[in-house]
């Protein structure tokens, strides 16, 4: 009996958990540079299904991994928009290091720097890009290698940089950027591709996560079942042995 | 309580916040030299539940960690300061700025605004003003006798007396920011400085980047209706979806407190 609703219980604290996450890829379906979100849990439940072993392997923490496959292309016509077309990150400087992001939605501060929605300055390969007060917005031409240029003058490139296959220890930081652990070193991207006047959209699917929601919810509602019927069975027992 | 609910509702708050502004673009669709707004989102703080590379056994460290976001927020709205289509009036006092540059307009209580809009009219005492009265910076006066005025691509002002003698009575000046983005909206088409658009650069029009005045012509918004009802659609169906979270969390709290009172 204890077994049962230690697996249970054990179920349905992943379900939760699987649900907030579809919860947050739901709310992020129009964030620029938004990678979603998704666990193994599915696996680690068809164990759970499998083994009828101790309680202690239900309990197996489930991974959650960022699915960093390309988003798709919305044309915005903004100067300072960018997404990125090919594996790699724009990176952001912050007084903790630096993040990576794929969100482009870039702007201008008073002093004519690139930085970020928030005001965090973009880094170029050599500081930050700083567009002359001469140059006018409709005048900075961004070349698919990162070239910015004002008025047809080069006035820097932006870094940018790929983790290769170890994209997958990067952690969210929130504001649209990721951390990298602190051993890990990025490389200069190779064959990444810089689009001007686009943003990249979210690669959240409603319908996968709509999917997966209906799932987690039909789930949800059988383990909660199978408590009940397990505290009815053991009603019975009950009321055989007072009777 | 499910972490899902509030972070539905942040993608719910968002999304309205996005058909507020587009309803806004679209509101201003036949404004002159009106600028369409977008507004971008940022992805929320992490709780982080177990961290990377965390022990789960003697000796194995997971290869990924626990984190689980709690929604969105709209990082800010930007306008986009692409050029609207030029419509010609054939008035002589309408002018279009074709490229970067705004005009400088002088309001009551002495302070400067800039506009896009450039549907010139001319006032009681021969200045000329915006559609909304507010008088053009540097002022420009019209003398009485004026039979014609023609405004150059540099902003002269050029008169034709009924003496048949031509002068020019003022030049229009432009005056550009390093951030546009930057601007504040003060509504009747007028923008005002702030600490991140930086400060006004003057000059004239055709020069050092600024654009050409094109009279005869006026600027019209540059909201595409097209764009911005498939950003309404949008918004509308991710607005859907997260109502959809928060009513399907609702079901599972349901079947939970069932059990309960079982």
């Amino acid at each position: 009996m204890s077994e049962i609703s230690a697996q249970v219980g054990s179920a349905i604290r992943s379900l939760t958990q699987e649900f907030d996450l579809i919860a947050h890829n739901l709310a992020n379906v129009s964030t620029p540079g938004f990678k979603r979100r998704y666990n193994d849990f599915s696996k680690s439940l068809s164990a759970l299904e499998q083994t009828a072993g101790p309680a202690e392997n239900s309990r197996k923490p489930a991974n959650i991994a960022v699915d960093f496959t390309q988003g798709s292309f919305i044309e915005t016509g903004r100067t300072l928009d960018m997404a990125l077309c090919g594996k790699g990150f724009f990176v952001i400087e912050t007084p903790q290091g630096p993040l990576y992001t794929r969100n482009g939605a870039f702007r201008l501060n008073e002093n004519g720097q690139i930085v970020d929605m928030i005001g965090r300055i973009v880094a170029g390969e050599s500081g930050p890009i700083t567009v002359p007060q001469a140059a006018g917005l409709s005048q900075i031409n961004v070349a698919a290698d990162g070239t910015v240029s004002a008025a047809g003058v080069p006035i820097g490139k932006f870094k940018l940089v790929d983790f290769l296959d170890k994209e997958n220890r990067l952690t969210p930081a929130g504001l649209n950027c990721f951390a990298a652990p602190q051993n890990m070193d990025s490389e200069p991207a190779v064959g990444l591709v810089v689009k001007q006047g686009f943003q990249e959209s979210s690669n959240v699917q409603l319908t996968e996560e709509l999917v997966d929601m209906i799932m987690v919810s039909r789930l949800y509602e059988a383990n909660m079942k199978l408590i009940s019927k397990s505290g009815e069975t053991a009603k019975n027992l009950l009321d055989v042995a007072m009777s | 309580m499910l972490r899902a609910f509030s972070t539905a509702a942040t993608g719910m708050s968002a999304q309205q916040m996005m058909v507020d502004v587009t309803a806004n673009n679209l509101a201003n669709i036949n404004t002159t030299g009106f600028k369409r707004s977008q507004i971008d989102f940022q992805d929320l703080l992490y709780s982080k539940l177990r961290d990377f590379g965390a022990e789960v056994s003697s000796g194995i460290k997971t290869p990924g960690g626990m984190e689980i976001g709690s929604g969105v927020r709209a990082g800010s709205t930007v306008k986009v300061f692409s050029g609207g289509e030029l419509v010609n009036t054939s008035r002589p006092l309408d002018i279009a700025i074709a490229g970067d540059g705004f005009l400088q307009v002088r309001m009551p209580d002495g302070s400067l605004r800039y506009t896009r809009d450039g549907a010139l009219q001319i006032n009681a005492d021969g200045e000329l003003v915006t559609a909304m009265g507010y008088s053009i910076e540097p002022s420009v006066s019209i003398p009485s006798n004026a039979v014609s005025i023609d405004i150059g691509k540099d902003g002269s002002v050029n008169v034709l007396d009924d003496s048949g003698a031509q002068s020019v009575v003022g030049t229009l000046q432009l005056a550009r920011f390093v951030n546009p983005s930057g601007l504040s909206s003060e509504g009747d088409n007028l923008l005002a400085e702030t600490e991140a658009s930086g400060t006004p650069i003057t000059g004239t029009a055709g020069e050092n980047g600024f654009g050409m005045i094109q009279s005869g012509f006026l600027e019209k918004s540059n909201v595409q209706m097209v764009t911005e009802l498939v950003n309404l659609i949008t918004a509308q169906r991710a607005y859907e979806v997260n109502s959809r979270a928060i009513k399907a969390g609702d079901e599972m709290l349901k079947n939970a407190i069932q059990i309960a009172g079982y």
